[in-house]
């Protein structure tokens, strides 16, 4: 083996690490250690003159192994291991000392920084010692892709990639695609017809040449890795054979039996053969065996005798569609969080208080009122309320911000000031008009004459204590403005509900060994760098799945993960995970306990010459086999026994 | 001077690491006394690494990972559990007291937890005080 | 004009008396539009945490006195702020920094409470007097139970039936308790809301010692301002002893079939929730399945029941200071109960005993309402 040469680089992050550890002290510790043939200090060692000066030091030095201590290596790990490759050194003689996250930033005790990052250097040094060139091998990338959720920001997604004639698989739960964009009347801040704009981008779904739509459809299981994914999909029983039906929708007129509509959050009915609404994509109807009376009770068939051309199919049964992608868009939206636990605002109780959503069927034009905004009586209101933060901003619920409540809030001011006389009055606790136009639409909102009062609903009661609350719903709280408390008689009371994590969220993250943030919405790779990737390469998220946010949000990151898609597909390849395990099958005892523990298959055993093989194709490198084996016959290249053990005495100088 | 434990802390790339990262990030301050080695999962810990550590000097090990059922590689943190389930076994019989080796779970997002384990896990090895081998002990009767 | 400027010291003295969840209200309101002050009269809870926040709180004002601790802003504060516990820091610093006034019946009570260990300034001598005629154990090592009866039922001549009430079942279910004796005093729990702690602390210390130097290890207690603070707080102080409040006793021995409730009482009964068993300790069902157990009793609720229960003004240290009519809550609690068609108002809790019956007695109502306290009616009815 040739002579060991590490040069040591201590990073001060500008005031970051400088300003607790003792750089000095640091990198002049370095050079005590053995091999090491250099120890500097620089203000900002990923900058380009930080870069250049360990090329520099490679080329007049001589180096083979660099050690950088500065941030995690989560950050610059890439940056560095590029460095070093352009100066010809193999990128995997490389070890960083995470001094910043771990050490600087978590303490303000110089003595113990200066301590910990001489430490952690030290452990970074005795472990680079024993690196050894890695080879970075590529596979190819499967061009297909799936993506599960088809809201606005799944069929974004899905219509960018197809446009560029690469075959999508997008998978929706419900009937029809559209979620929860297709529900609405109109939409803030422009007040744009929700339908008008959002019906031709579903019809391109359903007719598009490189779209293969499943809707009714759930992912039941996935395996691979990013490149060659491998998906089983449940398509479940429509009872309605999708190549015979045209959707003349002749079955749903004729069909006898009611049910509560989900579109319309049981504000409306539907028959037990419906499609969710009439632009559905795809124009096809499902049976709801729960209230078919066939399904039920064995009789009637009248949909059947109706259809013309033979479409109903009562025996048909959930098929299983194996698919294989080379990447993942999740793009499965949010839950509308429900209000009964905050009891005293009365949902569910009183007749005239809806929530968001709700009141968003009422407006709308094909919705249970024909967009007429009445009371439950039929009558029009003559006065609303509409409470914001709703689950929101509250730690009884949710801590976060749901970011779109207070934006509807102005839009509904708008649509009832719009459609009827009535008095609106809004109480808020911030207003929050952040986006492009929004502040512009609360202005004209206040000009269009709507009662802002600056305070947390408290209570909505029934309980009159003069002759003007009789009969009505009174919204108590205090105007914090002005330091009373009030009580606002009204007709009706929408609450502004927050939106929440899918209540299966914990389950789609598990399938695709994604994770959730705190608040469960899955969790992006970086906040702020890389909010459409996650930790699993090739699985990328998009939309309201990721945290509340508006359309014109979830479209643009809808956009971006497509445009991730599109990159790896056009490069084709992507490199393998270089650091996995090899067995030694001098010393492999053929045991095969291996074989069972590896999470990817990876291993397995060569029954001809009794022992176990690792294919380094499958191997992700996660050890957890280095770890078992009794005969000690598996590296982990990167993770050898020799380097953690040296790491271990490195960090415990 | 109070004494300063030496933990050594095993964490996994994928959460644990990103957690502690976390914390760093958002400034949560917290005893500095764990000192990290990443490893790519808490699958990858040998018990051996642990008994080196105490060899080593360590007055304690901490071996985090994902929380179960969120391990990156599926199912590396249950294969952690139940070898470590084994080796709290084997614990007294090394004289290593129960509170100077801990698994536990930090997901990226639990930089609070993160701390709170750490912060924990120093005060109890700081009460049990400096690690000295069953030989050594003998020794120095 | 005046102009405010923030003062740091200001804010600086509420945190270090134990204020500091005021940093996280993010004032909007939704404590002061629950608070029940605002029934009566105005009360900017809200306000309150921004005045501490800006160091701008006048603790020469009467608001400093004003929160009964009912906790009905805390359950719902949508940041989670321990609003109590700004309310008592304030309290604390002007109570031992004395920089604003204390009301003179405050004053007085406790001064009370300090010198001679409770409220009423008895003699504590007399504190197992209620029980003279009755025939009652001194609790001695081995003992099962400390019955501890709160001082308002050992001296008010008016909740002592409280007591009797309770000793009575023990003594007919032949249950092994006893009386710790004169050397007991007052809890300390409202006393500490009120921003007296070093008598609070001194309290504590007294009736630790006492317990554990008898080896009391249950302790089972009449009023809910004594469970929460032995359950609550003393244990941080190192007492730490089994607290059971007599509504969990009673319902536990009627599950087990020890106690038979035989008696009809033919009357309609409402409950009203004391704030500090239930908000304060999340104990709403066990009153509820004693009453339900009397044969003949017919329970109805208020319109604002269990956690939306209303307080009936007594505590936070608001038993002793004086609240004029019209704006006391029980008033409006016995209009509610006999709009409801009520015949007895059952509570748990002395202080609302006291209370209630003050409001009945001066509504001229005493002929339409009665207020019992559970003890009272199962003793009735055993
Ligand atoms: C009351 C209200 C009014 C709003 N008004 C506006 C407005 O005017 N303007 C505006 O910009 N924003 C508005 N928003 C926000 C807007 O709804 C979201 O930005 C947008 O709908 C997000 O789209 P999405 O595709 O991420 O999620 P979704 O619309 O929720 O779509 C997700 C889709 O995924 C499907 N799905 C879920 N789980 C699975 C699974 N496991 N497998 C397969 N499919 C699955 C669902 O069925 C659904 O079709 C409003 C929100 C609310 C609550
Ligand atoms: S409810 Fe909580 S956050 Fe709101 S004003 Fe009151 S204390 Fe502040
Ligand atoms: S505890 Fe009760 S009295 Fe005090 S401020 Fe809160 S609601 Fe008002
Ligand atoms: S990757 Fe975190 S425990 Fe396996």
């Amino acid at each position: 083996m040739e002579e060991v040469k590490i040069g040591v680089y201590v990073c001060h992050c500008g005031l970051n690490i400088a300003d607790i550890v003792d750089v000095e002290e640091v990198s002049k510790y370095a050079t005590t250690l053995p091999a090491v043939v250099v120890s500097r200090n620089y203000k900002f060692m990923c900058s380009d003159p930080g870069q250049n000066m360990i090329k520099e030091d490679i080329k007049e030095l001589g180096l083979n192994r660099v050690v950088v201590a500065s941030c995690s290596p989560l950050m610059h790990e890439p940056t560095f291991r590029g460095a070093i490759q352009e100066a010809g050194v193999n990128p995997y003689l490389f070890e960083m000392a995470n001094i910043r996250e771990h050490c600087s930033w978590i303490t303000e005790d110089h003595k113990e920084a200066t301590e910990k990052a001489k430490a952690l250097v030290s452990a970074a040094i005795r472990r680079v010692y024993y690196h050894q060139p890695l080879e970075i091998k590529e596979v190819p990338v499967n061009p297909n892709t799936l993506i599960i959720g088809g809201g606005i920001a799944g069929i974004q997604a899905a219509l960018e990639i197809a446009d560029s004639e690469h075959k999508v698989y997008l998978v929706e739960r419900d009937p029809s695609i559209g979620g929860h964009m297709i529900q609405f009347d109109k939409t803030f801040p422009t007040l744009d017809c929700s339908a008008c704009i959002l019906t031709p981008k579903m019809t391109s779904v359903g007719m598009h040449p490189y779209i293969e739509l499943m809707t009714y459809s759930e992912v039941e299981e996935i395996s691979g890795f990013v490149g060659s994914f491998k998906a089983r999909i449940r398509k479940k029983a429509r009872y309605v054979d999708e190549d015979k039906c045209n959707g003349c929708g002749v079955c749903v007129t004729k069909c006898p039996w009611k049910a509560d509509s989900e579109f319309d959050l049981g504000l409306g009915e539907r028959k037990a053969i419906y499609t969710p609404f009439a632009q559905a994509v795809p124009n096809i109807p499902v049976i709801d065996t729960e209230h078919c009376a066939y399904f039920l009770k064995g009789k009637c068939r009248a949909c059947e005798k109706f259809c013309e051309l033979g479409a109903i199919d009562f025996e048909q049964v959930d098929q299983i569609v194996e698919v294989e992608v080379g990447n993942i868009i999740v793009t499965t939206g949010y839950d509308s969080f429900d209000p009964t636990p905050i009891t005293q605002y009365g949902y569910g109780k009183f007749d005239n208080v809806y929530t968001g959503l709700e009141f968003e069927r009422i407006c709308n034009a094909v919705g249970p009122t024909s967009g007429k905004i009445v009371l439950k009586d039929g009558s029009e209101p003559k006065s609303v309320a509409i409470l914001h933060c709703v689950g929101s901003r509250d730690e009884n619920y949710h801590e976060y911000c749901s970011r779109v409540c207070c934006m509807y809030a102005l839009k509904y001011s708008h649509l009832i000031k719009e459609r009827t006389d009535a008095e609106v009055y809004q109480m808020y606790i911030d207003m929050r008009c952040f986006g492009k136009g929004y502040e512009e639409f609360y202005k004209r909102l206040s000009e269009e004459g709507v009662n802002f009062i600056r305070g947390k609903a408290a209570e909505v009661t029934d309980r009159a204590i003069n002759e003007d609350e009789e009969g009505k719903l009174i919204v108590c709280g205090e105007d914090t403005l002005l330091c009373k408390t009030i009580r606002v008689p009204v007709d009706m009371v929408i609450l502004a509900t927050a939106l929440e994590p899918r209540s299966d969220a914990a389950e789609v993250a598990k399938l695709l060994t994604i994770t959730q943030s705190a608040d469960g919405f899955f969790l992006e790779r970086h906040p702020k760098l890389d909010p459409v990737a996650t930790m699993t390469e090739g699985v990328f998220i998009a939309g309201c799945c990721q945290g509340p946010k508006d359309i014109p949000d979830a479209v643009a990151q809808a956009s971006a993960a497509a445009t991730r898609v599109l990159a790896l597909i056009s490069k084709g390849r992507v490199e393998l995970e270089a650091a996995t395990a090899v067995i030694d099958e001098e010393k492999c005892s053929g045991c095969r306990i291996c074989n069972l523990l590896c999470p990817y298959s990876a291993i397995s055993f060569i029954v001809d010459e009794k022992v176990s093989r690792i294919n380094e194709v499958l191997c992700k490198g996660c050890g957890t086999c280095v770890a078992a084996c009794p005969s000690v016959a598996i590296t982990h290249k990167q993770f050898t026994t020799e380097e953690i053990t040296a790491e271990i005495e490195g960090v415990l100088v | 001077m109070s004494f300063e434990p030496k933990i050594v802390g095993f964490l996994c790339n994928w959460c644990s690491y990103r957690g502690a990262d976390l914390a760093g990030t958002a400034r949560m301050k917290c005893a500095p006394n764990v000192r990290i080695i990443r490893v790519m999962c808490s699958g990858r810990v040998e018990p051996a690494f642990i008994f080196q550590a105490f060899q080593l000097g360590a007055d304690g090990v901490l071996v985090l990972g994902c929380h179960p059922g969120d391990c990156h590689y599926a199912e590396g943190n249950y294969k952690t559990l139940r070898r470590m389930a084994l080796l709290e076994k084997m614990l007294p019989q090394l004289g290593i007291e129960a509170d100077r080796v801990r698994l536990d779970w930090v997901s990226a997002s639990e930089g609070d937890r993160f701390v709170s384990i750490v912060d924990d896990m120093t005060e109890k090895v700081r009460a049990l005080g400096t690690f000295t081998q069953n030989s050594e002990k003998e020794k120095h009767g | 004009m005046k102009v405010l400027s923030p003062y740091k010291e200001a804010t600086d003295v509420i945190l270090e008396a134990g204020g500091e969840p005021l940093k996280l209200c993010y004032q909007c309101g939704l404590c002061t539009g629950i608070c029940p002050w605002n029934l009566v009269r105005s009360f900017v809870v809200r306000r309150i945490m921004h005045e501490a926040q800006l160091g701008a709180t006048d603790f020469g004002s009467e608001d400093a006195w004003t929160c009964v601790t009912c906790r009905a802003c805390v359950q719902r504060c949508p940041r989670g702020v321990e609003i109590i516990d700004v309310m008592r820091a304030i309290r604390r610093a002007v109570a031992s920094l004395g920089i604003g006034v204390v009301p003179d019946a405050l004053r007085i009570s406790a001064k009370n409470i300090a010198g001679v260990g409770n409220p009423l300034g008895e003699a504590p001598e007399k504190r197992d007097d209620w029980a003279k005629d009755i025939k009652v154990k001194t609790f001695a090592s081995g003992t099962e139970i400390l019955y501890f009866p709160c001082c308002i039922p050992s001296y008010d001549p008016d909740v002592k039936t409280v007591a009797r009430s309770t000793v009575t079942i023990f003594n007919k279910l032949g249950i092994d308790y006893g009386l710790i004796g004169t050397e007991a005093k007052c809890c300390g729990e409202s006393i500490r809301k009120a921003g007296y702690e070093d008598t609070f602390q001194s309290l504590a210390q007294n009736n630790i010692n006492l317990f554990t130097s008898n080896g009391v290890k249950t302790v089972v207690v009449s009023s809910p301002h004594c469970y929460h603070t032995f359950k609550n707080e003393y244990p941080e102080l190192g007492g730490k002893f089994e607290v059971i409040h007599i509504t969990q006793y009673l319902a536990s021995l009627i599950e087990q079939g020890k106690l038979k409730l035989s008696k009809k009482i033919n009357k309609k009964v409402i409950y009203s929730d004391p704030c500090y068993l239930g908000r304060h300790n999340d104990i709403y069902d066990e009153p509820r399945e004693i009453l339900q157990s009397i044969p003949g009793l017919e329970l109805i609720e208020f319109p604002d029941a269990r956690e939306d229960g209303l307080c009936c003004g007594g505590g936070g240290g608001r038993i002793w200071m004086d609240t004029p009519k019209g704006e006391r809550f029980s008033d409006i609690r016995v209009e509610q109960a006999v709009e409801k068609g009520a015949d007895i108002i059952a509570v748990a809790c002395p202080y609302c005993v006291l209370n209630y019956r003050d409001s009945v007695l001066s509504m001229g109502k005493a002929e339409t309402i009665q207020v019992k306290d559970i003890s009272e009616l199962v003793a009735e009815a055993i």
